[in-house]
């Protein structure tokens, strides 16, 4: 028991740390990152103490702590899955997205076509002269 | 026709693509071949027969590449109408320049293909019962009445051109025209087309069991705008 505790709660922490320390964790909110300190704090919680796991499922009309958990990780994982889906289907489009512009850029400059943006407002012309000095002196 | 645009999706259509372009630039000089990833020699085919290539980075689907050709299209000089087109010799051109004529005569924004007001060379009974249950799938979902929902034989002005905003990648596009056309208040018209079905169209067509896809598709795009 002791030995499976020891594995669980180390493979629990070693995540954890895994998670907070990749370059991409600082783009994620405080708030994100202290929900899954106080989720991993509850899965420690749990691993060590069964009997308390047990108590709460009593509590919420659930045979047993083994139960709730199974039930607890449905939850979780169906919410994993829709979320990373709809994550995936973002992507997807921003991908396109940008497929599609490179592909148009592309396809104007080998047929040396100007743009609409530049027929319709001679951009170019309201820019200055890199060659032309601005001081007077 | 020199204010005329074809835009013709290209994946992997090497062997016949060719032939199409021919055709098509014996009425305007304006061929815009999006090349949407292919395997094949399509991209060098394009070249070689002379029409415009804009080419995917990587495959996309069918509905990209249209919305893509569009944008292409629309900054061609003196380009004023629009044809989508496909590029497995399906379409006929002559069809192509009624649908360009009409669109001008009548005083409308698109004019649409319809394989069920004209012929289908070559066909079969279930895929004709097909298309006939995807039209009327696609009459309740989208609030237009036509009777062909997935033919890729269009012509329309500069107004749909500039408005348009296809999103949907993949076949499911079709349906996703009509809805715009409904939303964005197109005046259009449904027109007889010829599509002619050959061995090696049916080949590359759709397999039947993706209408499937294209009706969970169309009604999640209904859920997910409410």
């Amino acid at each position: 028991m002791i030995v499976v505790q020891l594995l669980l709660v180390s493979a629990f922490l070693g995540l954890f740390f895994l998670a907070l320390r990749s370059r991409t964790a600082h783009g994620v909110s405080a708030s994100k990152k202290l929900g899954f300190l106080l989720f991993m704090l509850v899965v420690v919680v749990a691993v060590l103490s069964p009997a308390l796991v047990s108590a709460v499922a009593n509590l919420v009309g659930v045979g047993r702590g083994t139960d709730l958990v199974l039930y607890l990780l449905a939850v979780v994982v169906c919410f994993y899955v829709v979320n990373d889906y709809l994550r995936a289907q973002d992507s997807r489009a921003q991908l396109h997205k940008l497929a599609r512009r490179i592909a148009v850029l592309e396809a104007l400059e080998r047929y040396d076509i100007a743009s609409a943006q530049d027929r319709d407002k001679d951009v170019t012309s309201n820019l200055p002269d890199p060659h032309e000095s601005t001081d007077d002196a | 026709m020199k204010d005329v645009a074809f835009v013709v999706p290209v994946y992997n259509e090497a062997e016949v693509i060719r032939g199409v372009i021919d055709s098509l630039m014996a009425v305007t000089p304006h061929v815009v071949c999006v090349n949407d990833g292919s395997t094949d020699g399509s991209a060098a085919e394009i070249l070689k027969a002379g029409a415009y290539l804009v080419d995917h980075p990587i495959n996309m689907g069918q509905g990209a590449a249209l919305q893509t050709g569009i944008e292409f299209a629309r900054v061609l000089p003196g380009v004023q109408r629009f044809v989508t087109f496909d590029a497995d010799g399906q379409h006929g051109v002559d069809d192509a320049v009624r649908l360009l004529t009409l669109l001008v005569a009548g005083d409308l924004d698109i004019v649409l293909g319809s394989r069920f007001l004209g012929a289908s060379v070559g066909a079969s009974r279930f895929r004709k019962a097909l298309l006939k249950s995807a039209v009327r799938f696609s009459n309740m979902t989208s609030g237009i009445k036509l009777t062909d929902a997935h033919n890729g034989l269009r012509a329309f002005n500069r107004h749909v051109a500039d408005t348009i905003e296809i999103t949907a990648p993949d076949m499911t596009h079709a349906s996703e025209i009509i809805e715009l056309i409904a939303r964005n208040g197109y005046r259009y018209r449904e027109v007889p087309v010829t599509i002619h079905y050959t061995a090696y169209s049916l080949g590359k067509g759709q397999a039947g069991v993706n209408a499937v896809n294209i009706a969970i598709d169309t009604l999640l795009r209904k859920v997910g705008r409410s």
